[in-house]
């Protein structure tokens, strides 16, 4: 299991809170990982680091075996690299179709004119297929993407990530807001997707975690707190301390 | 789908070209149903329709409210303007020269030009920025190229900076409005406060009558408003048109799936910036007097109002908000509605047309989602079901 992403010494901070404090950290691939921590210890600064959103004070993100540097691009660029996000707020177009959604999604030539002229082919349309059967919303491709329930609009982001083909997804608080069937369907989903991509999960809800059944990484205070399995890292004497000082 | 969509600009055409065909007969053959100056505020008018179109792809799709599109809309106005009135003064000097006995040398033929035209400004000298004056291929081109690259420089530097909402729309204002304070000046070159007048002469053309101009010119605004909905509409109907959509709803969203938005951001800003241009290079001469009062912020805020009234977000939308708002803006400001005395207070329509123009703004922004076009959509589904 070669490292698909290295994070190296990154600190960041805002306005002199130091949200990452030299944080050295890094995810297989494939492997699914989550990433727990009180609120404030830097789970979302990181993956706003790594997606290009906030710009690292010092330090290295390297991506994949050639071990591109992400630091100076920007969130487009690393998007096309092939690192996909999804906001805790699922971030969609309501007021189009789920099918264009997905459409607009796809990878392909993201240039302007490219988008101008672009013809939607059959093999595409059968990709589609594929992803809204596995995101579970073959039936709703023409609904209005903003009439969706909530848990729905996660699955279709979850979606749009899947069309851009990435290497890894960076998935934050997917659970929020989903009912307890949603959440089953939700962890079902990420296993298996994890088979052939990295994931990185944020998420509070410890059942959820433990349904994943991956490595957890705890962040305190901006850097590594503890590494391990969900079990292992509970026993540990300060991560207990960490969630129940609080 | 897109037979259907395809129809809509086929539709667009036949009625535009209709109507065109109607004010025609009406004016030449059946002399005088028409007038020559309800010609031309046709014509004025289908030019503003082209300008709303630009406006709505830019806001009602890409979601920037840019309230300086009529800053474009006037350098259009201006670089058309420069050739016509540089071409039909040189006509004017050569033609006095004409019955002295000595002809006139190409310096002294420049220098009566430039007395003619900037004498009004207390210089004689043409300057720098009039050196193409006399082609206008060039001046043609130049309606495309300046506009073209303000808008790029703006829209770089406002778009790298990741400026949106409500300070962008202030900076497109800042634009205009700092525009139109330069070309107030006497020495910007434009004739300051004056502007550029008698463009309603076509040079090369003195024998044809102003009603002949008024019906060519309308048929050129015709043509040039059914390119540029044809074009918009391709825009809309592609996946471009998703992406700027998405870019309205949630810009993250596009940036972190790959596109390089700013730079989305910035061509449809050109595109439209040189559409607007295009409708003013046709607008004024139709006008015949561009000035620097026109790239006052206002006007750009009233094509807003025109697009929101009509209905952003659909090309249609906005052709019916500006010509709808502003043919009858013309007839209440033309004084031609008697004044009303009601009980103490003096109904004069120039003014209180204004007041009835905000209220029904406010009116239709808060009773209909997509204004006076989304109404029309509404009524229509309601007769359809019953």
């Amino acid at each position: 299991m070669n490292d698909l992403l290295e994070v190296r010494n990154i600190s960041v901070s805002f306005d002199g809170f130091k949200a990452i404090n030299s944080l050295s950290w890094s995810i297989g691939y494939p492997e699914l990982r989550a990433i727990i921590g009180p609120n404030g210890a830097g789970k979302t600064t990181l993956m706003d680091i790594i997606s290009g959103k906030t710009k690292a004070d010092s330090g290295k993100v390297l991506w994949d075996e050639v071990a591109i540097p992400l630091t100076q691009k920007s969130e487009y660029q690393i998007a096309k690299l092939g690192i996909g996000r999804k906001f805790q707020r699922p971030t969609i177009f309501e007021e189009q179709s789920v099918e264009e959604n997905i459409v607009v999604s796809l990878k392909n030539n993201r240039g302007f004119f490219a988008a101008l002229t672009y013809k939607y082919t059959d093999q595409e349309k059968l990709r589609v297929g594929e992803i809204a059967s596995t995101i579970k919303l073959t039936s709703l491709l023409s609904k209005k993407a903003g009439e969706l329930s909530h848990g729905q609009k996660q699955w279709l982001e979850i979606g749009m990530l899947l069309s851009q083909d990435p290497k890894l997804l960076l998935i934050d608080e997917p659970a929020a807001g989903m009912t307890t069937e949603e959440r089953n369907m939700t962890v079902q989903l990420l296993r298996e997707l994890s088979k052939t991509k990295s994931i990185i999960v944020v998420e509070h809800d410890m059942d959820f975690i433990r349904n994943l059944g991956c490595r957890v990484t705890v962040l305190h205070e901006g850097s590594v707190l503890a590494e391990g399995s969900i079990d292992h890292v509970s026993k540990n004497k300060e991560v207990v301390e960490v969630y129940l000082g609080r | 789908m897109n037979f259907i969509k395809r129809n809509q600009s086929l539709n667009f055409v036949i009625f535009f070209f209709l109507f065109s065909l109607f004010v025609t007969i009406a004016s030449e053959l059946a002399m005088g149903l028409l007038s020559t100056s309800f010609v031309k505020v046709l014509g004025k008018t289908l030019m503003l329709c082209l300008a709303a179109i630009a406006l709505d792809l830019v806001w009602g799709y890409c979601g920037i409210l840019s309230l300086g599109h009529m800053a474009f809309f006037a350098l259009g106005g201006y670089l058309i303007g420069m050739w016509l009135m540089y071409e039909r003064t040189k006509e004017i000097v050569i033609s006095a020269a004409s019955e002295q006995l000595i002809p006139l040398t190409p310096e002294e033929t420049k220098e009566a030009i430039g007395n003619q035209i900037f004498g009004v400004v207390g210089g004689s000298d043409i300057p720098i920025i009039w050196i193409f004056a006399d082609s206008l291929i060039i001046h043609l081109l130049l309606i495309v190229i300046i506009p073209g690259l303000l808008a790029l420089v703006f829209g770089w530097l406002a778009f790298r900076s990741r400026v949106t909402g409500v300070y962008l729309s202030i900076l497109t204002q800042a634009m205009t409005l700092a525009l139109s304070l330069y070309l107030f000046q006497n020495d910007s070159g434009l004739r300051g406060n004056n502007g550029l007048s008698g463009l309603q002469n076509i040079p090369g053309y003195g024998n044809l009558t102003q009603d002949v101009i008024s019906v060519i010119f309308l048929w050129l605004s015709t043509f040039a408003l059914c390119c540029g909905f044809y074009i918009a509409s391709i825009i809309t109907k592609s996946k471009l048109g998703n992406l700027l959509v998405g870019i309205r709803d949630d810009e993250a969203r596009v940036r972190f799936l790959g596109y390089n938005v700013e730079l989305y951001k910035l061509l449809i800003f050109v595109v439209t910036a040189i559409m607007a241009a295009i409708a003013g290079s046709l607008y004024y001469p139709q006008a015949g007097i561009v000035n620097p009062t026109e790239l006052a912020p206002i006007a750009s805020i009233y094509l807003a109002v025109w697009v929101s009234i009509g209905g952003r977000g659909k090309l249609i939308g906005a052709v019916l908000g500006a010509a709808f708002v502003s043919l009858i803006s013309s007839f209440f400001t033309s004084g031609q509605i008697p004044n009303i005395d009601f009980w103490i207070i003096n109904i004069n329509w120039v003014d209180w047309w204004l007041i009835i123009l905000g209220l029904s703004f406010v009116s239709i922004t808060l009773a209909t989602q997509n204004g006076l076009f989304g109404l029309i959509e509404k009524v229509k589904e309601r007769v359809i079901n019953k």
